[in-house]
Parts: C-alpha cells; sequence; structure tokens
C-alpha cells in the first residue's frame, strides 16, 4: 500500500507539539498517579489524555491505520505489528520525572509501514527538544541536522544507563552486575529517566552508547529511526538484529561501539511485548 | 569591613553571562584535552578560559578579593585554603565530562565566601540558559523566579541524584555502588547528572529530593549548597554531622527527615562493605 508519507509527517509534528504543550503545562502543577506494575512505574491522566489526543486524532485523518500505545495496550495482551502502517506511541516517555516535575519527559511517536521505521519524533517540551527523523532523510534536532559521536574508544565513551521502573530481583541483579562492570572501563555513565531521550542523547552525539532492558516497543520505535538516521547503530544487546517487540536494545555511535559492549555486558530476557 | 553583597552579586553576575558564552562556544567543537587525576577528571582549554576571564574581569572590579579556583589549584598544586578575606570559589566548567562529549548539562559554578561563610551563589548553565542563583537570605531563584525545594520526606517517594560513575575510582568503588545499590531499591528513582553544582540546583528546584556525593571539591558544591539551603533545603555531611564545602562530603535534600533516612541508609551500606571484606579476608 502506498502512503503519504509526508502527510502523515506534517500531521504527526503537529500534534506531538500539541501533546507536548500539555505536558508543559501541567509538569509543575498537582498530578493524580496510579501505579502499573509495581511501585515505581507510574501513570498519570496527562498520560493518558495525551495518548487519547494523539490516536483520535491520527484515526480520523488516517482510518486504516493501527496502533500499538503504551496506555491502550491492555495488560498482559501481547502486541502485534503488521505490515499495515501502525504509530507506536509513548504519550508521556519519563513520567516518574514528569510526577517529580524533572524535566525529561519527552512524546515519542513512531510510524512503521511494512514493518519498517518511516517516521520518528522524539519531542521533550520542558527542554524544547524537538528530534525527528524520515527514513533515509537524516536525523534532526530543532531542524538542525545531527549525526552521533565518532567515539570507538570504550575508555572513553559516555554511556546512557538506567537503573528501570522494576523491582524484579533477577533485573535488578543484572542492573547492578552491569553497572559494576561498565564504571571502571567507561568515560561515565549518565541517567535520565527517559528511553527515549537516552536514545535521542546517543543520535546527538551528547552521548556514545545506551542500552536498556524491559521496555517497550513504544520507548524505542521512534529512536530506533532517529539513531540510525544519525548515522548510529541500533541492534539486540546479545548482538543480534534489533527487535522492536523484544524489550530489548542496544544503540551506539558505531558498529565497532557496540561489539565492545556486547562482549562485556550481562543480558536480561524479559517477556516480549 | 562592611561588605555591598548585593553589587558584589549584580556585577558577578553580568560576568558569569559574558564567561557562558565560551563554554556555548565550545561545546560542539573539538577539543584539545589534558588529563588531571586521571581519565574521568578532565581540564580543556575552555575550562582555562573561563577561568582566567572570571578572575580578570572580577579582580578589575574588586582587586582586594581572593579566589580558589580549580584551575589555577591544579596548577599551582595547592590545597585550598579558605580565610576571612572575601573569596570568589569558582568552578569553570562543572560536568567537563559532559561539556567535552557535547552533553547539555553543564555550567559555571562560581560562589562568594566573606568571614568563612557563603553569602553568594550563582550556577549559569548557557546550554539551556538557567541560571540558578542565591543571596543568603533572599533565597533561590531559576531565571528570577523563586525555586523551592520539595517538601517530601521518605525515600520510597523520592529522586535520588548519584554519581555513580565516580565508581570508576578504585578508593569510592565499593561505597559508591554499595550506596547506589541501596538507594535503588527504595527510591522512586535514581538519577545521574555527571554536574554536581546543577545536582544541587535540581534539588533547589524540588524536582529531585536529594543529592549525594563523596570526593568532590568545594568549587563544586559551594554555590549549590547555599542555593538548596536558600530555597529552604539542608544540606549535611554525609555521615550525618555539619556541611563543611572543605570536606569532599555532601548530603543535600529538601528535607531533614529523608537526610536522616539515607543518612542511615549509607551507614548500612558501608558496613556491609566491612562485612564483605572481613568474610574475604
Amino acid at each position: 500500500m502506498t502512503e503519504d508519507l509526508d502527510e502523515c509527517y506534517d500531521v504527526i509534528v503537529k500534534l506531538s507539539k500539541k501533546g507536548g504543550q500539555l505536558i508543559h503545562e501541567r509538569i509543575w502543577s498537582q498530578k493524580s498517579v496510579q501505579f502499573k506494575s509495581c511501585e515505581v512505574d507510574l501513570v498519570t491522566e496527562t498520560d493518558q489524555e495525551v495518548e487519547k489526543l494523539l490516536i483520535s486524532s491520527l484515526k480520523s485523518k488516517f482510518p486504516g491505520h493501527k496502533f500499538i500505545g503504551e496506555e491502550s495496550t491492555a495488560a498482559g495482551i501481547k502486541c502485534e505489528l503488521t505490515d499495515y502502517p501502525t504509530w507506536i506511541i509513548d504519550p508521556v516517555d519519563g513520567t516518574m520525572n514528569f510526577v517529580h516535575g524533572y524535566p525529561n519527559v519527552c512524546v515519542s511517536v513512531a510510524l512503521w509501514v511494512d514493518k519498517v521505521a518511516e517516521i520518528g519524533i522524539i519531542y521533550n517540551p520542558v527542554l524544547e527538544l524537538f528530534f525527528s527523523a524520515r527514513r533515509g532523510q537524516g536525523a534532526f534536532l530543532n531542524g538542525k541536522p545531527i549525526h552521533v559521536s565518532q567515539e570507538n574508544d570504550l575508555s572513553k565513551s559516555l554511556i546512557g544507563y538506567e537503573f528501570g521502573t522494576s523491582r524484579d530481583p533477577e533485573k535488578m541483579k543484572v542492573v547492578m552486575e552491569n553497572m559494576n562492570i561498565l564504571t571502571p572501563l567507561v568515560h561515565g555513565v549518565r541517567s535520565t529517566g527517559s528511553c527515549a531521550q537516552n536514545m535521542a542523547m546517543v543520535a546527538l552525539g551528547g552521548t556514545d552508547a545506551n542500552f536498556e532492558y524491559g521496555i517497550h516497543a513504544w520507548d524505542i520505535a521512534a529512536g530506533y529511526l532517529i539513531v540510525t538516521e544519525a548515522g548510529g547503530v541500533v541492534i539486540d544487546p546479545a548482538g543480534g538484529p534489533f527487535d522492536v517487540l523484544s524489550r530489548r536494545y542496544l544503540c551506539a555511535c558505531s558498529q565497532d561501539l557496540a561489539d565492545q559492549l556486547v562482549t562485556i555486558i550481562k543480558q536480561h530476557y524479559p517477556e516480549r511485548d | 569591613m562592611k561588605h555591598d553583597v548585593d553589587q558584589y552579586f549584580e556585577t558577578v553576575l553580568g560576568i558569569t553571562r559574558d564567561a557562558g558564552k565560551i563554554i556555548k562556544e565550545g561545546i560542539a567543537r573539538t577539543k584539545n584535552v589534558d588529563t588531571k587525576l586521571g581519565s574521568w577528571d578532565l581540564v580543556t582549554q575552555y575550562d582555562r578560559r573561563v577561568e582566567n576571564v572570571l578572575m580578570k574581569e572580577i579582580s578589575k572590579k574588586f582587586p582586594s578579593h581572593k579566589f580558589i579556583a580549580e584551575e589555577t589549584n591544579a596548577e599551582q598544586k595547592a590545597t585550598p585554603e579558605l580565610t576571612n578575606a572575601p573569596t570568589w570559589i569558582i568552578d569553570p566548567i562543572d560536568g567537563t565530562t559532559n561539556f567535552v562529549h557535547g552533553f547539555h548539562l553543564t555550567c559555571i559554578s562560581i560562589a562568594l565566601s566573606i568571614e568563612k561563610e557563603v553569602v553568594i551563589g550563582i550556577i549559569y548553565n548557557p546550554i539551556l540558559d538557567q541560571l540558578f542563583t542565591a543571596i543568603k537570605g533572599q533565597g533561590a531563584h531559576l531565571n528570577n523566579q523563586r525555586i523551592n525545594a520539595s517538601q517530601v520526606e521518605e525515600l520510597c517517594k523520592s529522586m535520588v541524584c548519584l554519581e555513580s560513575s565516580f565508581a570508576c575510582i578504585p578508593s569510592l568503588k565499593d561505597s559508591i555502588m554499595k550506596r547506589t545499590e541501596a538507594c535503588v531499591k527504595v527510591a522512586h528513582g535514581i538519577r545521574v547528572l555527571g554536574s554536581a553544582a546543577l545536582a544541587l540546583c535540581y534539588v533547589a528546584m524540588g524536582v529531585a529530593e536529594a543529592y549525594h556525593i563523596d570526593g568532590l571539591q568545594c568549587w563544586d558544591v559551594a554555590a549549590g549548597a547555599l542555593i538548596v539551603r536558600e530555597a529552604g533545603g539542608i544540606v549535611l555531611d554525609s555521615t550525618g554531622g555539619t556541611f563543611d564545602m572543605m570536606s569532599h562530603r555532601i548530603l543535600a535534600c529538601g528535607t531533614k527527615k529523608l537526610a536522616e533516612e539515607l543518612v542511615i541508609l549509607f551507614k548500612k551500606a558501608d558496613a556491609s562493605i566491612i562485612k564483605i571484606n572481613i568474610n574475604n579476608g
């Protein structure tokens, strides 16, 4: 099927900015917070509203399109990515940050067609960082082209790393083990609290690599395109090809740096999306 | 001697803003990097440039004032000594690792101490255009808007900023990893910024509830500690005692109760290291 991707892109840019505006208006006011899978996995009414805004507007514009959205994906139901044009949406990536007023909060939206990423948007409305990419057209921050760093020396690399929003003891053990392994070997480790922002930082060249387990398709679908269009690589953390439903990813400025990380990090395999 | 602290503040604010342009200019460019004290602690030509500009311009306006500044101190291989004289305590680029990588959390941190008490704190991130300021007794501000520390009292509801990647320093590794792990198990979230000054500002803003690091210098924390206190937060030694900016230890929190909980948590974490060493030893 042929999609008017230019139209899709124009529409989603406007909608992402609208969603971002809601986030910016509310980040420093009272919120009602609910727990999802555990006491550090949160959702607010803003998450739900931004997702509704995006999905309802996209549905009315593009009636044949499918959706994989964080808040509308019922717990326990498996996600399915078909060849249909599919919007993969995290309305508020970094909900813990949003709850605290901490500025690393992003709208993350991607359009995949025939299981290929065509459009990726990561928008942090608090810091006014609008990352975007179209397949084959490069990656941009606020309209200016961006490129990953050139750092292939692990000892000089800055790594994006998260402690996560899971209290699963097995996962936490791997998280601390990897921290122990990495810290003596790299230049530094940075935790922003937003997976999408972590990937965008690699695309920008502000960090050199980033990996995480346990995140979801909606956290990484846009970052995948933005990093690759910025000249970087996105793979499975064990070295194989990236799988957007696997809940695992490793992105880096180069295959060389990615391979160095693959040989040293411990693995964790969450249940697939 | 009578001091016009407001005048000192206004003058140095302007000088700091101007010096921030050097950081903005440098962040995306290739820089020469020398190593100092190991690969985790870098000096760049921009560090020196910013510091020289600050010291030169402040000396022109206030010739009797003294300085404790990071790069000058490193070159002279001196241990900083704080006297009663008005002394500007300067970190020209806090978050140098971030700076050399083009990561946006980097800032100038500058404090004024008079009779060994910090009375002015200025922290300026020119990349995000965030100016954090405090004058003793006049509250804390971000871009001229008043800011207040968080009132959260429990660690289980708190966001904690740590410098976990300092664990690359062998003498600090065990302590940092154990304290990090202890926090990870309880806190809402852990954030690692790579800039002590900006992490202190986040506590002052109330977007994080706590910041802790052992192993830094007075110029990293002097301004931020005042900004946290003026925002209503509390700053202690990480052992629970009185904060001394020359001591290399800091724990900054929105509330006293949270600080007390963290002090106990750190003591337990450290004790578990001793236990392991005894068992292995």
